[in-house]
This record gives C-alpha cells, sequence and structure tokens, in this order.
C-alpha cells in the first residue's frame, strides 16, 4: 500500500511536471499542435517496457507473476471510445484530473466529480450491463502471444516504433509552431 | 540529454533481440520441444544408448527406493523427485529420466528444464513401456538379460 502510495504521488508529480495538469496542453494533442501527452505516454510504454523486461531478464522481477488484464473485446472497445469522447470533450482524463484538481485547477476537480458519478452510475446499472461487461472474452492477451513472435521481437519493434514516432513527432511539431 | 536516452533506449531495444525469453521458463520453448517430440526418448531409443555406452548418460529412476530395488534399469540412479532438482548435474551429461509409467518422469523433465538443463528427456511410457519393449523385441530383451533384473544390475 505504501509503495502504491509512494508510485501514485511520482506518477502524479511526473505529470505535472510534464504540463498535463493543463486541458488546454492536452486539447494541443487533438489539434496536432502539441505531441507532449503522446511522447510523455509513449516514454513511460517504453521506459516500463524495457525495465520490466531488463530486470526478468536479471532474474530481478518475476515477469509471469506480473498481473495481465484481461481483454473484453467490445466492451473494452466501448469504453474506449466512451473514454476518448470523455477526454476530448473535458481536455483531460482520469489521470490527469487529479493532477490538475491538486494543483487548484477547478476543470480538473469537475472532471474527477464527473468521473466518480459515472463509476457511481455504472455501479448502480451494473446488473442489466453484467452480460455485455463479460461478453467477447479473450482471456490475457499480450503481443507475443498474438503476433507468434519472440519477445525481444515485440521489445525492439517497439522501441523502433517509438524512437521513429518521437522524431516524427518533433518534426511536426517545428513546422506547426 | 534527450538523444542519450534514445541511445539507452535503442540499446536496450537492440539487445533484447539476443536476450532470449524475459520468463524464467520458457513455455514456449518447451511446449515446441513437446510438439516436435524432443522431450522424451523411446524404450529402443535408451536401450540403443545404453548398448552403444553413449558417453555422459544418466538415467535417473524417480521411483520409489523399493520400486528401484524390485527392478531397475542399467546403469539407473535412484533419485527422489523431490530431490531431483537439488541433484548436481554436468552441462554435457544427457539426462534420462525414468518413472513408472512416465508421468513423474515427465514432471521432472519440466523441472529440469526450469533449472536451465537443455539435455533431459523421460523416458516414454516409462518402466512399464521399458519391459513392454523388452518383451516385444527378443534381440534387445536378451542383450538386457531378457528377465526382470534384480539388484545390482
Amino acid at each position: 500500500m505504501i509503495t502504491a502510495i509512494a508510485i501514485g504521488i511520482a506518477f502524479g508529480w511526473f505529470l505535472e511536471r510534464a504540463g498535463l495538469g493543463n486541458a488546454r496542453k492536452l486539447a494541443g494533442q487533438f489539434y496536432l499542435t502539441d505531441l507532449t501527452v503522446f511522447k510523455v505516454m509513449f516514454s513511460a510504454i517504453v521506459t516500463a517496457m524495457l525495465g520490466a523486461f531488463w530486470l526478468s531478464r536479471l532474474g530481478v522481477l518475476d515477469l509471469a507473476a506480473v498481473y495481465v488484464p484481461e481483454t473484453y473485446l467490445l466492451p473494452q472497445l466501448a469504453g474506449g471510445l466512451l473514454f476518448g469522447a470523455g477526454f476530448v470533450v473535458a481536455g483531460l482524463c482520469p489521470g490527469t484530473s487529479c493532477v490538475a484538481a491538486a494543483t487548484g485547477r477547478g476543470d480538473g476537480a469537475l472532471v474527477m466529480l464527473g468521473m466518480f458519478a459515472g463509476v457511481l452510475v455504472t455501479g448502480l446499472a451494473f446488473a442489466p450491463l453484467a452480460a455485455f461487461y463479460e461478453s467477447s472474452a479473450q482471456g490475457s492477451l499480450t503481443f507475443p502471444q498474438l503476433l507468434r513472435v519472440p519477445y525481444g521481437v515485440v521489445v525492439f519493434g517497439v522501441v523502433a516504433i517509438a524512437l521513429s514516432m518521437f522524431a516524427a513527432a518533433e518534426r511536426w511539431e517545428r513546422r506547426a509552431q | 540529454m534527450r538523444r542519450a536516452l534514445a541511445a539507452i533506449a535503442a540499446t536496450g531495444g537492440v539487445l533484447a533481440l539476443l536476450a532470449g525469453s524475459p520468463y524464467p521458463l520458457d513455455v514456449q520453448r518447451l511446449a515446441k520441444a513437446v510438439a516436435r517430440e524432443d522431450d522424451h526418448v523411446t524404450a529402443v531409443e535408451l536401450a540403443a544408448w545404453i548398448r552403444g555406452r553413449k558417453p555422459g548418460l544418466r538415467i535417473i529412476d524417480l521411483r520409489t527406493p523399493a520400486e528401484f530395488k524390485d527392478y531397475h534399469l542399467p546403469r539407473a540412479e535412484n533419485v527422489a523427485i523431490d530431490a531431483l532438482t537439488s541433484t548436481p548435474f554436468r552441462s554435457d551429461e544427457t539426462i534420462v529420466l525414468v518413472s513408472g509409467a512416465g508421468g513423474h518422469a515427465a514432471q521432472g523433465w519440466v523441472f529440469l528444464q526450469a533449472l536451465g538443463h537443455r539435455n533431459v528427456f523421460f523416458l516414454r511410457g516409462g518402466q512399464d513401456e521399458w519391459l513392454e519393449a523388452m518383451k516385444q523385441q527378443p534381440e534387445i530383451g536378451r542383450y538386457f538379460g531378457g528377465v526382470r533384473r534384480r539388484d545390482g544390475c
């Protein structure tokens, strides 16, 4: 619990330092004028992936013990669309809304309020949604399983895509300014 | 700074290609070995290895001491299955695991693979199939005595 709180505080601090507590900055992602969200999130993915891979390879981390959330194709597709629509309308996602609220921004507090209201409504209306919620179950999927390639190939591929995209994002931002 | 981080990420990504599986037990490799039937030997194949005095061959019998005393394969050593993972093996040895019907030997194969031993096999069908093969193939059976071997063979 203490570790989780420490990681949560560190995550929030880094999000704030990256400027992601500001809805205008996040909205820039959707207008393709500011790609900070993409760069920060993809950096986090690459860092976590390389860390998990190499710590496991060196025997520090048991990758088999890391929980991989299960995939439910249709409900997660619907949830992703709803999440995206909410992100565009609010200019904040759940994590960044907490950061925005913690730094005293009113829009962040309102998004958090809306988020918890949504959680409450979903909980109350869960019974009729349960069948859909558990539909199209695919089990715990990982890219090495899906693509039928060794783990190292996926790691290399994601790093290559990330570095190429970072370079392209920098060029795009310079042109947009 | 950004170039240095990009270089670290690129190095980690390229080396990942060569690093092998991050899982201590690469189940995909094991599954392929099972599909190729590289995980076991038949009684006839093992008999040929014993007759040919295959260098570094170690036959590990995982049955109880009483069962081992009653009958065991030539050159076999008796090791309890819960002592298997602490039994020292050299990397140049070929290990063949034997149990009554092959179940414990197949499980032992997974244990030794998890410990990094690659030259490990189990006797398919275990001791039962061995005895059946000796009956079915008299020329091999005669080489190994033609009847059940007891004590000190």
